[in-house]
């Protein structure tokens, strides 16, 4: 791992999923004079969350069936008030554009017998949820080839150059010859998804995640480091998810009208919020899942019963040939039939995300962080419940502005000191003095997270998760690491206990109770809008991390 | 072991490794697929997608099973 290289170019992306591929699209139709290149951890035509498909684009402004106005209400209403209203505005405006872009380069959105799109409401208010079919990823991938973007696939970011103040470039590991290669650019944008490994699954098994275990908030601890800040990191997100396959359905069976239902059979979501029912904020929805087990009224199961066959033919189309085929197996191993049985959920392991939950980097409405050249689309941006569209209209509003500038090259930088730097780490994690696998460091912490920060929440938990945690700061340097996949294994654990602490951090600030099971604080039972209906920013300071409000 | 790869029917073009959003799979000197890094598998069956001869099956991580 001794050599180095440089790719020099005019824009970097890190991550080719579903924000990284419109980005670079986007920029290269703007101009297609302009270098282009994204660095991708694995191969963007099967990357990310959206990997292996997606039954529905979740986030859809469809004109004749919601306005901008209600898109911005609506998740306003599921981000309890704190939520950067511009971002969100521009996702409901430009989130039509988008599908039809998808539907030209052959994605498939089925029609009703009028002709229409199908539109369902998942959100507490309105109707924003598209039914999809089709290769999300291929078609995105087919797209960036045609127009000549360069991609290094394999090749997982490990730092950020800089020049002075501003950005300059990515340095990433390229895992088949383990040469450290530093991508220089004026522009730099973080692509590459939330944090799914903070919390341990019901399984035990570290990536059994929900959320993309690849994508290990890599983006909040590389945008962090550079100077930018971080919002919602409070949001500590779960969710409701197949018993141990942990796979999506959430929003599929909400959508098409399953009910969740608990041991006993009762509609549970009555007690708790009978106007909106399953359709309650998802914190809200949480709150009462964990509420009725502790009650000894579990196991909760989605129930299909009531739903006319045809509905559920439709379900399982969007799981089986879409979204997930592999819960067609799953389902088939452990005897579930959606016509007849129900669907056992436990709650997801805790994770971060800004697509899926309000956990992200701040930046202004053209996705720009305060580092200058340093942007941020997708779910590592704190674009609320921006999901797909989200990711895709930021990823296009970046290049627009990436492109209008038109930066120069930086005039100098720091890539040697930081290549420098990472081979020491290298070296370091090459001895592995600290004699423990990455996998029993991380399922250390993650259990941790269970115990300590996972809501519900308290000082005195959250102040021992951060007293547990501590020394990993330090171990965490000797983790041994001997070939470039353990490398990366070693950055994804650290990036994942950056995470969790910064979660810590934030959750101890806000002294109230918000979003539903996420910020359920028992030693501050009550929601306090007058002195906390701001976001929790934290900032990069000489001694940690500063934590503030928005707006005091 | 999650998967089930027929080695029989494999005809060594490598798809499923290249794919593999995971990095789990490898090639052995004859080409032949095997699970590298079995823990970091996410049981998303691209690898049983991409396979062009359909000989790989999802028996899942034992854990999830
Ligand atoms: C199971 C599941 C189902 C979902 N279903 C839907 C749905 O039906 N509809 C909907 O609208 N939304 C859905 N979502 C949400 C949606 O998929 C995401 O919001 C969206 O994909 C986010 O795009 P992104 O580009 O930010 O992240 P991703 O698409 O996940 O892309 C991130 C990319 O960064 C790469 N990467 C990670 N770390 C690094 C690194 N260090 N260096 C280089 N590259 C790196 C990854 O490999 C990946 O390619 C779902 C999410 C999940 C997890
Ligand atoms: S199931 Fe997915 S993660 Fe597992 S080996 Fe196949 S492609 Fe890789
Ligand atoms: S994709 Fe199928 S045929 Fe090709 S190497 Fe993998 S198992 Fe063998």
């Amino acid at each position: 791992m001794n050599r180095w290289e440089t790719v020099q170019a005019d824009f970097v992306i890190v991550g080719g999923g579903a924000a990284g591929t419109m980005a670079a699209i986007r920029a290269k139709e703007l101009n297609p004079d302009m270098e282009v290149v994204i660095v991708e951890k694995a191969e963007i035509s099967r990357s990310g969350a959206a990997g292996r498909g997606m039954d529905a684009l979740n986030n859809v402004v469809v004109p004749g069936h919601g306005t901008v106005e209600e898109y911005v209400e609506a998740v306003d209403i599921v981000a309890d008030g704190v939520l950067q209203p511009d971002i969100t505005r521009i996702i409901g405006e430009r989130s039509f554009g988008i599908l039809k872009r998808l539907e030209q380069w052959g994605c498939r959105f089925p029609r009703t017998p009028e002709g229409d799109y199908i539109v369902n409401a998942f959100h507490p208010k309105g109707r924003f949820l598209v039914e999809m079919r089709g290769d999300l990823k291929k078609i995105l991938a087919r797209e960036v080839s045609s127009l000549g973007i360069r991609v290094y696939n394999r090749h997982p970011v490990l730092d950020l150059v800089k020049s002075g103040t501003r950005i300059a470039g990515a340095v990433a590991l390229d895992l088949g010859t383990g040469v450290l290669k530093a991508f220089l650019a004026p522009a730099v944008l973080l692509a590459s998804g939330g944090a799914a490994r903070i919390g341990l699954p019901n399984t035990g098994y570290l990536h059994g995640t929900f959320d993309c275990p690849w994508c290990n908030g890599e983006a909040y601890k590389l945008g962090f480091e550079a100077g930018a800040s971080l919002t919602g990191f409070e949001y500590t997100c779960r969710s409701a998810m197949t018993r141990d396959f942990n796979g999506p359905g959430q929003s599929t069976f909400i959508r098409h009208g399953a009910w969740l239902v608990n041991g006993l059979g009762e509609r549970f979501m009555e007690r708790y919020d009978p106007q909106r029912m399953e359709r309650a904020p998802a914190g809200i929805r949480m709150r009462a899942m964990m509420e009725e087990e502790r009650a000894g009224r579990g196991p909760i199961a989605f129930s299909f019963r009531h739903l006319p066959s045809k509905v559920i033919e439709m379900i399982e189309e969007g799981i089986f040939e879409a979204e997930r085929p592999t819960m067609r197996a799953f389902f088939r191993r452990r005897g579930i039939d959606l016509k007849r049985t129900p669907v056992e959920v436990v709650m997801s392991e805790v994770y971060l995300c800004g697509g899926h939950g309000l956990s992200g980097l701040v930046a202004d409405r053209w996705g720009e962080t305060s580092v200058q050249g340093l942007f941020a689309a997708g779910d590592c941006l704190a674009n609320p419940y921006g999901f797909l569209a989200g990711a895709m209209v930021m990823g296009e509003v970046v290049a627009e502005r990436v492109v209008e500038r038109a930066a120069p090259g930086p005039s100098g930088h720091d890539a040697r000191d930081r290549i420098d730097r990472l081979r020491r780490a290298l070296e370091r994690h090459g001895k592995g003095r600290l004699g423990v696998s990455v996998r029993d460091f991380e399922y250390k912490f993650r259990r941790l997270v269970n115990e300590f920060l996972a809501p519900p929440k308290s000082e005195t938990k959250l102040r021992r998760f951060l007293h547990l945690t501590e020394p990993m700061l330090k171990d965490q340097e000797d983790l041994p690491a001997r070939d470039p996949h353990e490398v990366m294994k070693v950055f994804e654990a650290k990036a994942g206990l950056f995470c969790a602490r910064m979660a810590a951090e934030a959750s101890l600030f806000r002294t109230e109770s918000r979003f539903g099971l996420y910020h359920q604080r028992v030693d501050y039972p009550e929601k306090n809008d007058a002195q906390w209906k701001t976001r929790v920013i934290l900032s990069p300071g000489p001694e940690g991390p500063v934590v503030e409000k928005e707006r005091s | 072991m999650n998967l089930l790869i027929d080695l029989q029917c494999c005809t060594g073009c490598g798809a499923c490794v290249e794919h593999c959003p995971g990095h789990v799979l490898s090639q052995d000197e004859e080409g032949r697929p095997y699970e590298r890094y079995p823990d970091d598998c996410w049981y998303c069956g691209v690898c049983e997608t991409e396979c062009p001869a359909q000989c790989i099956s999802l028996l899942f991580p034992y854990l999830i099973r």
